[in-house]
C-alpha cells in the first residue's frame, strides 16, 4: 500500500515538475484531424516521454483575424500558424520568436525559409506546402470522349479540351475560375509578369497581365468556365466534387475534401498549362509554425517545433496524403511513385514549385487586401460590366491608393 | 347616402339591417382568412426549416415536404435495418454478429448490358471539421459484403420528358455480415456502384444520395434504426461536433454556457437596475437630471463606438498597471477575453433595464412609501422591504427579457469569445457550424443546430407571452 | 436640507454599481475611441497622434464608401417598408375578433428568434436552389391561372356590386359579404378553367437567381450611390421580416384606442377604406409612427450581425455596413488591426445616428406646431 502511494507520489511530483502544457492554434477544417492523429500514432508518445502534452485549438472562421486577436488579448498559444499571405503583418507584431541560433533551417527548401525571414531573421519554419495543379474528372472525359489534360497542353490545346467537355451536357462546364488573383495569378505569372516592380510597384496594365486577364475571363464570358458562386459553390472544390465541371485547378488542400465529399470521383492530375512564355506559372501556398514570444515554455516549445516538422512527422503526412513536406530530404520519397490518384497528384502539387515562373503567395505589409482592386476587375469583366480596359486601369487607380496608404 | 338612407321606410330598413349584418360575418371572416395567411407567412419558414432539418440534404432541389425520412416505409425498413445490425430498433448500429439484409434495384433499359453493380462498405469519416477530429471505428474493416443475388427480372416502363422507355427492373439481394469479434459501430455505410445505363430505382432504405452521375447509389447508414433515420441530423449535433482537447460534446457545452450566461446576467440586471432604477425614481439629488441624460444618451451611442474600448478593457483585465492585472483579483490573471466572465462584465450595463425599472417605481403610489419612511425606515430597507416585493410583475418581465436578450445576444459574444470552441455560447456556437459546415453544404447539421436552439426562447415565450407583449410597449424589444 | 444630503448619499449608494459601469464601459469607452480615432494605435505598438489623417482616409478608402452606402440605402429602404407594411398590417387587423391572441403570438414568432437562427435559415432559403428561387418559380409558373382568378374575381364583384346599387342597397366596391361570393365563383371558375385545359400552368425557365455570390445590384448597372447590391436586398427582405410584427404590434396597440365613432363617422360621411385609412389611421398614430421610425433607423444603421453571419457566403463589398467596417478595421485578418482607422469609422457612424435622430424629433415638433 505504502508503495503503491510512494509511485504515485512520485509520478505526481515528476508530472508536476515536468509536464508542459503546449498549445498550438491552427486553422479548422480538415487541421484539427490531421494534427490529432499525427499525435496518436507518430510523436504523441515520444514528447510524452519528455513531460510534454499538446492540445490543438482551431481558430474557425478567418483564422488571420481570430490570430491578430488572440495576439494583441495575450491568448495565442505557444505556437501558431503563420500563413504566408499574412507573415509580414504578423511578423510586424513583435509577437513572433526569432528562431536565428535557435532551430536549423537548413533541412528546409530554401524559398519556403525565405518567405519568413525578415531583416535576415527567419520567424516560421513551414509546415508544408502546396501549389496549383489540374485535376480532372476522369468519368466526364470518359464520357465526352476527349482526351486527359497532360503536361504537354498549351493554353490553346487545354481550352480546346474545355470547351470539348463542357460540350456534353447543358449542366457540365469545362472548369470552375474563381474572380480571384489567388487563383488567377498562376495564370498571370505563366506570362512573366510580376506582382510588384523593384519599387514595389504594381502593373496592371503591362502587356503580358491584359494578355492573362482577357484569356481567363473569354472563357467564363465564353460559357466554357464558370464562376463557383454561378453555381452556388464557394470555391472550385465544391464545383468539382459536385460533377458539375471537368477539371478543377487547386492544390493538394483539394484531396482529403474530395475524400469526405466524394469518395467515389475518380480523378487524375497534372500540370497546369504552358503560358505565352513557354513556361508555366504557379502560386507556392504555405503555412508555417511560429512561436509566441510570450511563450512561458519557450524551451518545450521549441522541442514540439522540432517534432513536429521533424523527419518522421513529415513522412507520416505524406504518406497518409494530408500534405506535401518543407523538408528536401523527402523528394525522393517512394510515396510519390506509387500510382494511386492522391499520390500523383501529390507529386504534381510537390514538383510544380520549381516548374516555370513559380512566385509566393504573398503580398508584402499590405496583405491579401492587395488583391481585391484585381478581383473586382475579373468580376466586371467576366459579368460584361466593364471592358478588359476600363476595369484595370480603375483596379490600378484603386491599388496605387491601397499601396500609397499602406506607406 | 345620408339622404338615401332616411328615405328608406321599415320594411326596407330591417332588409338594410339584415344586410349590414351580413356584411359583419362576411368581414369577421376575411379577417381571419388574413390573418391566418399573415401567420402562415411569419411561422412558414421557421416551420419548413424544422422539417427539411431532416433531410439528408436539405439543398436538394426542388424543396419539398414529401421527404424520404418522413415515409413510413422507410420508417419500417430504418427500424428492421436496425434490429439486424445491433438489435436497437431505435438507433441501430453495426454489432459482432449482425447480418443486414439489403435490396437495391434499378430500371436497365432494352438493349443495354446489365452488370452487377459492386457492393461496398466505404471506409467514411463522418461529416467534415469538428466531426473529423474522432478517432473512430470503420465499419469497413468489419464488414464483409455476401455474393450478389440477382431476383427475377420484372418488365417495366419509366415515362420521361422524352417519351416513354421500355426495359426491365433488375433486382439484387445481398447482405452485409460482422465478420469476427470487435466493437459495436454506430454507422454501416454503403456504396452501390452500377454500370453506364443502369438507372437506380429504389432500395430496402432510400439512398441517401447519388454520386457520378447518378452510377453510384450511397447510403450514409444501412442499419439507422428508426430515430437514427429520422433524426440523423440531430443526433450528429451532439455526436459529431466535439472539442478536439477534451473530446467532450461542443453542442451541449455551448447550451450550458448560454444558461450559465442567461442566469448571471439577469441576476446582475435585476440588481443594478432595480437599485439604479430606484434612486432615479424616488430621490430627490444633485445630478439626477444629468445621470438620467446620461442613460437615454448611452442607449443611442452604438455598440461598434464602445467595443473597441471595452474589447481593450476585457483584454487588459479591466486595469494592468506595471504588471499588475486588476481582474487577477477574481481569477483571472490574463484578462477576461474568451470568458463568460469578462462577457457578463461587458453586458453588465444595461441601460434599457434601469429605464424599466424607473418608469415602473414611478407608477408606484408614493403613499406606500411615506407609510414606511414615518416607521424611520431608512432607504435600503424602504428600497427592499417595500417597494421591492411590489415591483415583482416589472422583474418578472425584466427577467424573460434579459433571458430572451442573453439566449439571442450576438455582438458582444462574437467579440469576445473566439477561442477554444467549448467557451462559445450557442448562438457563436452556430456560426462555427455555419463556417464549418455551409462550406461543404451541409446544411442538414447547421438547421438542426438552429431549430434547437430556438426551442428554449420559443417555449417562454409561449408560457409568458404577456411578459414579451409588454416589452413591445416598454420600447420596441428590439436588440 | 440635512435629508437632501442624506438622499444624495443614499442615492448614490444605490447608483453606485450603474454609474461605476457606466463609467467604464460608456463614459470612458467613448473617450478612449475618440482619441484612438486620432492615432495610429494597431493593439500591439502603443499609439501616436495622426491628427485628422484616419478621417481624411476613410473617404478615399472604397472599403468604406460601399459600406457608409450599404448604411444608408438599407436603413432608408428598410426603414420605409417596413413602417409602411406594419401600418397597413396593424389596419388590416385592427379588429375586434376572438383568438387575436393566437395571431398575435404567431406574428411575433420571427421577432423572438434570435438573429442567428433567423440568418441562417435565410441564408439557406436564399441558396440558388433554394426555396425562395423555388416558390417564384412556381409563382411564375401558375401565373395564367392566378391572372384568370383576379381577372374572374374582379368581373364578378362589379357584376355584383352594381347589381346591388340598382336595388338601392349603398354598396361599396370592397364589400365584404359580395367578396366571399366573388371569391367562391372565382374558385370555382379557375378550377373549371384548369381542369378542362383552357388555362395551363406554363413552362418557365427554372429561376436561377443569384441571391448571395454575386457583386450585382439592383438595378444593375445605376449610379454607385443608389444602387442596392443583391445580398444586401437579401438581408433587407429578412430584415424587414423579422422587425415588421413588432412595429405592427405597436401599431396594433395605438390603433386599439382609437374611438371607433371616428371611423362610423367617416364611413357615413361616405369615406372608403382608403380615405379612411389617410385621414383618421395616420394621424391618429403618429406619435408611435416617430417612435417606430426613430427605432428603426437606429437599429438598421447600426446592422451587424446579418454581416457577421453570412461572413463569406456573400462579397463583403455588398454586404458591408458602417458597423461591420468597424469590426472589420479592428480585425482585418488580411494585415494589421487599424484601431485608429476603425475608431474614426465609429465616430462617422455614431455622429450619423445622432443627427438621424436629432433631425426627427426637430421634425416631429414643428409638424406638431
Amino acid at each position: 500500500m505504502r508503495r503503491i502511494l510512494a509511485i504515485v507520489l512520485a509520478t505526481a511530483l515528476i508530472g508536476g515538475a515536468f509536464a508542459q502544457q503546449i498549445r498550438i492554434m491552427g486553422y479548422g477544417g480538415q487541421d484539427p484531424a490531421i494534427l490529432v492523429r499525427l499525435l496518436d500514432e507518430v510523436i504523441g508518445a515520444e514528447l510524452a516521454a519528455e513531460g510534454i502534452t499538446l492540445t490543438y485549438e482551431p481558430l474557425e472562421g478567418d483564422y488571420n483575424a481570430a490570430l491578430f486577436n488572440a495576439l494583441s488579448a495575450g491568448t495565442a498559444a505557444d505556437i501558431f500558424y503563420i500563413p504566408v499571405e499574412t507573415a509580414p503583418g504578423i511578423i510586424a507584431t513583435g509577437k513572433v520568436l526569432a528562431l536565428d541560433g535557435l532551430f536549423d533551417t537548413a533541412p528546409f527548401i530554401d524559398s519556403l525559409v525565405e518567405a519568413y525571414t525578415v531583416d535576415g531573421s527567419v520567424y516560421g519554419i513551414a509546415k508544408d506546402f502546396n501549389t496549383l495543379a489540374i485535376h480532372y474528372n476522369t468519368d466526364l472525359f470518359d464520357e465526352a470522349g476527349v482526351a486527359y489534360p497532360d503536361a504537354s497542353d498549351t493554353w490553346a490545346t487545354f481550352a480546346d479540351k474545355l470547351r470539348a467537355v463542357a460540350a456534353l451536357d447543358a449542366d457540365v462546364y469545362g472548369t470552375c475560375f474563381p474572380a480571384g488573383f489567388d487563383r488567377f495569378g498562376a495564370f498571370a505569372f505563366a506570362t512573366g509578369w510580376q506582382p510588384f516592380d523593384a519599387d514595389g510597384h504594381t502593373d496592371l496594365l503591362d502587356p503580358a497581365f491584359v494578355e492573362a486577364v482577357t484569356w481567363y475571363t473569354d472563357l467564363v464570358r465564353e460559357g466554357v468556365a464558370i464562376q463557383p458562386s454561378d453555381i452556388g459553390q464557394g470555391w472550385t472544390g465544391g464545383c468539382f466534387a459536385t460533377d458539375d465541371v471537368a477539371i478543377a485547378i487547386e492544390g493538394a488542400w483539394m484531396l482529403g475534401f474530395l475524400r469526405n465529399e466524394a469518395p467515389n470521383l475518380q480523378y487524375g492530375t497534372t500540370f497546369m498549362p504552358i503560358g505565352p512564355s513557354g513556361e508555366r506559372g504557379n502560386f507556392l501556398y504555405t503555412v508555417a509554425y511560429g512561436i509566441n514570444t510570450d511563450s512561458p515554455n519557450r524551451a518545450a516549445a521549441l522541442r514540439v517545433l522540432e517534432a513536429i516538422t521533424g523527419p518522421a512527422a513529415q513522412q507520416w503526412v505524406l504518406e497518409q496524403g494530408l500534405a506535401i513536406p518543407s523538408r528536401t530530404a523527402l523528394a525522393d520519397n517512394p510515396f510519390f511513385l506509387e500510382g494511386t490518384p492522391e499520390a500523383i497528384a501529390n507529386r504534381v502539387v510537390f514538383e510544380g514549385a520549381a516548374d516555370g515562373h513559380v512566385l509566393g503567395f504573398q503580398f508584402g505589409n499590405i496583405g491579401t487586401d492587395w488583391m481585391t482592386p484585381v478581383n473586382d476587375a475579373l468580376v466586371a469583366i467576366m459579368t460584361g460590366q466593364a471592358t478588359v480596359d476600363e476595369a484595370l486601369t480603375e483596379a490600378q487607380r484603386d491599388l496605387n491608393a491601397l499601396i500609397e496608404r499602406a506607406r | 347616402m345620408r339622404a338615401a338612407a332616411t328615405r328608406l321606410g321599415a320594411a326596407e330598413q330591417r332588409a338594410l339591417e339584415h344586410w349590414q349584418a351580413r356584411r359583419r360575418w362576411a368581414r369577421a371572416g376575411l379577417v381571419y382568412a388574413v390573418m391566418l395567411a399573415f401567420a402562415i407567412v411569419f411561422v412558414g419558414p421557421l416551420l419548413f426549416a424544422a422539417v427539411s432539418s431532416l433531410r439528408t440534404d436539405p439543398l436538394e432541389y426542388p424543396p419539398s415536404l414529401a421527404i424520404p425520412q418522413l415515409q413510413p416505409s422507410n420508417w419500417a425498413a430504418a427500424a428492421r435495418l436496425g434490429q439486424a445490425g445491433a438489435g436497437d430498433r431505435w438507433f441501430g448500429g453495426f454489432a459482432p454478429g449482425a447480418t443486414v439484409p439489403f435490396e437495391i434495384a434499378y430500371f436497365v433499359p432494352d438493349g443495354v448490358d446489365v452488370t452487377d453493380p459492386d457492393v461496398e462498405v466505404p471506409r467514411r469519416r463522418p461529416g467534415a471539421g469538428l466531426g473529423a477530429v474522432l478517432a473512430i471505428e470503420y465499419a469497413a474493416d468489419f464488414a464483409s459484403v455476401s455474393e450478389l443475388q440477382r431476383l427475377p427480372d420484372v418488365p417495366m416502363t419509366v415515362e420521361s420528358g422524352d417519351g416513354t422507355t421500355s426495359g426491365r427492373r433488375v433486382a439484387y439481394a445481398f447482405t452485409i455480415r460482422y465478420q469476427g469479434d470487435g466493437p459495436v459501430i454506430d454507422r454501416l455505410p454503403l456504396d452501390v456502384t452500377a454500370a453506364v445505363g443502369m438507372q437506380y430505382l429504389d432500395s430496402t432504405l432510400t439512398a441517401s444520395r447519388l454520386e457520378r452521375r447518378g452510377r453510384t447509389a450511397s447510403f450514409n447508414d444501412v442499419a439507422p434504426g428508426v430515430l437514427g433515420y429520422v433524426l440523423r441530423n440531430y443526433v450528429r449535433v451532439f455526436n459529431e461536433v466535439r472539442s478536439p482537447a477534451t473530446r467532450q460534446s461542443l453542442f451541449l457545452a455551448w447550451i450550458g454556457n448560454s444558461f450559465a450566461f442567461a442566469a448571471v446576467r439577469i441576476v446582475v440586471t435585476l440588481v443594478i437596475a432595480s437599485m439604479a432604477g430606484y434612486a432615479l425614481a424616488r430621490l430627490r439629488f444633485r445630478g439626477r437630471e444629468a445621470i438620467f441624460m446620461l442613460v437615454l444618451f448611452s442607449q443611442m451611442v452604438p455598440l461598434q463606438v464602445l467595443f473597441i474600448s471595452n474589447y481593450l478593457v476585457l483584454r487588459d483585465g479591466i486595469l494592468t498597471v506595471g504588471g499588475f492585472t486588476l481582474s487577477s483579483l477574481w481569477g483571472f490573471p490574463d484578462g477576461m477575453l474568451n470568458s463568460l466572465t469578462g462577457l457578463v462584465f461587458v453586458t453588465a450595463l444595461n441601460a434599457g433595464a434601469v429605464f424599466i425599472m424607473k418608469q415602473f417605481f414611478e407608477s408606484i403610489p408614493r403613499e406606500v412609501e411615506e407609510a414606511a419612511m414615518i416607521d424611520g425606515a431608512n432607504h435600503w430597507r424602504r428600497y427592499w422591504n417595500v417597494v421591492l416585493p411590489m415591483a415583482r410583475p416589472a422583474l418578472g418581465a425584466l427577467t424573460i427579457l434579459t433571458f430572451q436578450g442573453a439566449w439571442n445576444d450576438f455582438f458582444w459574444p462574437f467579440i469576445v469569445l473566439t477561442s477554444p470552441e467549448n467557451v462559445k455560447t450557442l448562438p457563436i456556437g452556430l456560426l462555427s457550424f455555419r463556417n464549418t459546415y455551409g462550406a461543404v453544404g451541409d446544411w442538414g447539421l447547421i438547421l438542426a443546430g438552429a431549430v434547437m436552439s430556438a426551442i428554449p426562447v420559443i417555449i417562454l415565450f409561449v408560457v409568458f407571452q404577456r411578459y414579451f407583449m409588454e416589452g413591445v410597449s416598454f420600447g420596441g424589444g428590439k436588440e | 436640507m440635512r435629508t437632501k444630503r442624506a438622499d444624495t448619499v443614499a442615492a448614490y449608494l444605490f447608483l453606485l454599481p450603474f454609474l461605476v459601469l457606466l463609467l467604464i464601459f460608456f463614459v470612458f469607452a467613448t473617450g478612449r475611441a475618440v482619441y484612438f480615432s486620432f492615432t495610429d494605435y494597431d493593439l500591439f505598438r502603443p499609439p501616436n497622434w495622426v491628427g485628422l489623417r484616419n478621417y481624411a482616409a476613410l473617404f478615399a478608402d472604397a472599403l468604406f464608401l460601399s459600406a457608409l452606402r450599404n448604411s444608408i440605402l438599407f436603413a432608408v429602404i428598410v426603414t420605409a417598408v417596413q413602417t409602411f407594411l406594419a401600418l397597413v398590417m396593424a389596419a388590416v387587423l385592427n379588429q375586434r375578433v376572438r383568438g387575436i391572441g393566437f395571431f398575435r403570438a404567431a406574428f411575433y414568432m420571427p421577432s423572438i428568434t434570435s438573429s442567428v437562427v433567423i440568418t441562417l435559415i435565410f441564408l439557406w432559403m436564399f441558396q440558388r436552389r433554394g426555396l425562395i428561387n423555388y416558390l417564384t418559380e412556381t409563382l411564375q409558373r401558375h401565373l395564367p391561372v392566378l391572372l384568370a382568378f383576379l381577372l374572374v374575381l374582379i368581373a364578378v364583384q362589379v357584376v355584383q356590386v352594381a347589381w346591388e346599387r340598382r336595388s338601392a342597397l349603398p354598396a361599396t366596391w370592397t364589400d365584404p359579404a359580395l367578396f366571399v361570393v366573388s371569391l367562391l365563383v372565382a374558385f370555382g371558375a379557375t378550377w373549371l378553367l384548369v381542369t378542362t385545359g383552357v388555362v395551363a400552368p406554363r413552362d418557365v425557365a427554372p429561376v436561377d437567381f443569384i441571391w448571395l455570390q454575386t457583386r450585382d445590384t439592383i438595378p444593375s448597372g445605376a449610379p454607385f450611390w443608389l444602387s442596392v447590391p443583391i445580398p444586401l436586398a437579401a438581408i433587407m427582405i429578412q430584415n424587414v421580416f423579422t422587425t415588421i410584427p413588432t412595429f405592427m404590434l405597436m401599431y396594433l396597440a395605438a390603433l386599439q384606442d382609437v374611438p371607433k365613432s371616428h371611423y362610423e363617422a367617416a364611413s357615413i360621411d361616405g369615406a372608403n377604406a382608403t380615405q379612411q385609412f389617410l385621414r383618421i389611421t395616420i394621424p391618429s398614430v403618429a406619435p408611435v409612427t416617430f417612435l417606430v421610425l426613430t427605432l428603426s433607423m437606429i437599429g438598421t444603421l447600426q446592422m451587424f450581425d446579418q454581416v457577421a453571419i453570412f461572413g463569406d457566403a456573400a462579397p463583403l463589398r455588398s454586404v458591408v455596413t458602417l458597423a461591420y467596417f468597424v469590426y472589420d478595421r479592428m480585425f482585418p485578418g488580411a494585415q494589421t488591426p487599424e484601431v485608429g482607422f476603425a475608431a474614426a469609422g465609429a465616430m462617422f457612424l455614431a455622429v450619423l445616428t445622432l443627427v438621424v435622430v436629432l433631425l426627427q424629433r426637430r421634425l416631429v415638433r414643428s409638424e406638431g406646431h
